[in-house]
């Protein structure tokens, strides 16, 4: 017996899957979404348990790689120096995401007109507003409002800030002393009872799965809501290709169960919120003779421009304690003072600071990223003076794209169900080189200014692949974007992408906040056009 | 041999604890008032660090084999130039072993992460010590797209107080979305 076909076929169960299929399922669409993870237990995760720092190192690795679960698909690293990271479930990377919430700012659209270089959006910063303001609501965030490092807001953060904890504090003094912006940092987790969910005890552990549910995963604030309006959810539902028909429109997916069996599961119109890996590595897989190069690649730019936030951390140690393995994980404190172009610094674009908690004894007693290892009677010495008594700024550096950098399909390497894996190719380019050598150096007047008799600096994370961005971008041309402005395939006009792989330009800060934003923006249009919307017969 | 199910450090010889205990006496010898690895890392520590992480009893037992001698600084570095997954399996082993233990993280002051309450009611030091006063003092910080430059600015509020003393913000100058094209 045929199945018949929803209205809306969405590949993903992450926050921008979440995030439309909520909207699209409360306009009466009939939404079902595929997820290749499963359903997961706050009860199991291990932040509120003596293994924590155990587990974090595998099972809870952000790294697929390190995980190697069944629901992960494997990542081709060789021609990368960092790792993209993700998380496959239901709430996709929201459930290991550190919960940070800062938007991507004005003159990030506008990258061209202002700097000369790289591409203005179709899109901009006053346009997002309305859609900032709803997801901000959605999710849940906290932070003190009237940072003038943004424009001014019509509609504050609906929960208070936040804490800062002792090394927030000691750093908002340092920077008020050297002049610079800094700001109780706005994150999507819980300060107060909020949307049926508990407030946050500071456990640091957001990496690890929220035991409380006070980070805003978008299994907790959008799915239960998006079902509740009659969504179907299929979890362990690997996609390995969307079908199209002799109109070139897509038909549906085709997706194999965990035992192996497959299936097709058709739609009206199909929406991608897999990643900027895993959507573009889809399209790839989805090439047949009517598009050899992959679906929706006429422009030859999925898989391409590949932007990942070249990562540094600059680690200061104190004398007093300042319990630093606690405080929210998604930052306790920003500052945006050298995010603006100033091309006296020798390069363009900047880069955002967001001073995180710094873990607890196993992180700190083993080798450093650095590889500093102290072993041997002082042993003793360096655990009890780096452990709580540090503060770290992660120095988050915009990334221009580049068609270099790129994901092509793994001729050797599979997943699980025998689908290729990616590839990816990346480089940093010599901007952002020079970007993160700035930055750290300031960062480290940073930590000097607040007293630290010792700062240690991390260049270039391996592990630093959060923010995944850029294999599709959107723009009015079809000769160069992938996308139009509305999320929708120039190729494809019933097939969207709605997660971060629509990102023309990287920005600087963490992304979620601005991919859920632009994605509500794609699913009210996906509703305002729904009678116009082209649909295989 | 391999490992039990359920209790895989019941998978290592007499000979192969032995070694494991020189080398946590090496990498975390007693001193400065705390106790060695060797000394902490009883069967219940490290079945309960294998039991969290069965994938460590491999790289563990291959760190620990005869062929790479008695001599434990001559182990580490062999494993340390030839083989650094299985020389940080063998560290993490002995790290985890002896942080997870009740008395030793007492005497290094840390309690676990613990669940804290938020005190959201409390006016926030940074308020209080003016430090957010100062930030809003040197106004603007954002770059204007309709300008280029860092935004005017305008009316913006001074101090927080200011901030809270009208409704939502002004309009500062620069675009607010009213102008674009």
């Amino acid at each position: 017996m045929a199945i018949e076909p929803a209205d809306v076929l969405i590949v993903g169960a992450g926050p921008s899957g979440g995030v439309v299929a909520k909207r699209l399922a409360e306009a009466g669409f009939s939404v079902v979404c595929l997820e290749q993870g499963e359903w997961l237990d706050r009860e199991d995760y291990p932040g509120n348990k003596l293994d924590w720092e155990l587990k974090a190192r595998k099972d809870w690795a952000t790294s697929p790689n390190i995980r190697g679960l069944a629901q992960d698909y494997p990542i081709v690293e060789d021609d990368t120096p960092v790792s993209p990271l993700m998380y496959s479930a239901v709430g996709g990377s929201t459930i290991i995401f550190a919960g940070a919430w800062p938007r991507a700012l004005p003159s990030d659209f506008r990258v061209r007109s202002l700097d000369g270089i790289a591409d203005d959006w179709p899109i901009d910063y006053f346009e997002l507003l309305p859609y900032f303001y709803r997801t901000d609501r959605d999710f849940g965030v906290s932070g003190l409002p009237g940072d003038p490092a943004y424009p001014p807001d019509t509609e504050d953060a609906p929960m208070p800030p936040l804490p800062i904890g002792s090394a927030g504090l000691k750093l908002a003094r340092a920077h008020t002393k050297l002049g610079w912006h800094w700001w109780p940092e706005f994150n999507s987790i819980n300060s107060v009872p909020y949307d049926g969910r508990r407030p946050c005890v500071q456990r640091s552990t957001c990496q690890s799965g929220c035991n409380e549910g006070a980070k805003a995963s978008a299994d907790l604030t959008h799915w239960p809501k998006a079902i509740a309006q009659g969504a179907r959810l299929v979890t362990g539902a690997r996609v390995r290709r969307i079908e199209t028909d002799a109109r070139g429109l897509a038909t549906g997916a085709t997706w194999i169960d965990a035992d192996g069996r497959e299936h097709f599961e058709p739609a009206r119109v199909v929406i991608l919120a897999a990643n900027a890996i895993g959507t573009s590595r889809l399209l790839l897989l989805s090439a047949s003779s009517a598009h050899p190069d992959g679906l929706a690649n006429s422009s030859g730019l999925v898989g391409k421009r590949l932007m990942m936030h070249p990562f540094a951390n600059v680690a200061g140690l104190f004398d007093e304690p300042l319990m630093s393995w606690q405080g929210q994980f998604g930052d306790l404190i920003e500052s945006l003072e050298f995010y603006e172009t100033d091309e006296r610094r020798g390069f363009v674009r900047g880069a955002r600071w967001g001073l995180a908690p710094t873990g607890g004894p196993i992180n700190t007693a083993l080798p450093s990223r650095a590889g500093e290892q102290i072993w041997g009677p002082d042993h003793h010495t360096h655990v009890r003076t780096h452990l709580g008594h540090g503060a770290n700024w992660g120095l988050f550096a915009e990334d221009l794209p580049d068609e270099a950098n790129h994901i092509t399909l793994s001729s050797t390497v599979t997943d699980s169900s025998g689908i290729p894996a990616p590839e990816v190719h990346y480089s940093m380019a010599d901007n952002a080189r020079r970007m993160l050598d700035f930055h750290i150096e300031r960062a480290k007047e940073s930590m000097d200014a607040a007293g630290a008799y010792k700062i240690e600096v991390d260049r270039l994370m391996r592990y630093s692949g959060w923010h995944l961005l850029g294999t599709a971008r959107m723009g009015d041309d079809p000769r160069t974007s992938v996308l139009d402005r509305w999320n929708r395939t120039h190729d494809v006009p019933n097939l969207y992408v709605v997660d971060g792989s629509c990102f023309v330009t990287s920005s600087g800060v963490n992304p979620t906040s601005t991919i859920v934003a632009i994605a509500l923006r794609a699913a009210d249009r996906i509703v305002e056009t729904r009678a116009q919307q082209q649909v295989p017969a | 041999m391999s490992a039990v199910a359920g209790d895989p450090y019941g998978g290592l010889g007499a000979d192969e604890r032995a070694t494991l205990a020189a080398i946590a006496d090496r990498l975390i010898p007693a001193a400065h008032g705390m106790p060695s690895a060797a000394d902490v890392l009883d069967d219940d520590r490290l079945r309960f660090v294998l039991g969290a992480r069965p994938d460590l009893f491999e790289p563990l037992r291959s760190a620990l084999r005869q062929d790479l001698g008695d001599d434990v600084g001559a182990r580490l570095d062999a494993l340390g130039r030839s083989e650094p997954s299985t020389l940080a399996a063998l560290q993490l082993v002995i790290v985890a072993g002896y942080y997870t233990d009740r008395g030793v993280r007492e005497q290094i002051g840390y309690p676990g992460q613990m669940a804290i309450e938020i005190r959201s009611w409390e006016y926030p030091a940074y308020l209080e010590e003016g430090l957010i006063d100062a930030v809003l003092a040197r106004g603007p910080v954002w770059r204007d797209p309709a300008t280029g430059r860092r935004a005017a600015a305008g009316d913006a509020p001074r101090t927080y107080a200011e901030r809270w003393s009208t409704d939502a913000a002004a309009p500062e100058g620069g675009s607010h979305g009213d102008d674009r094209s």
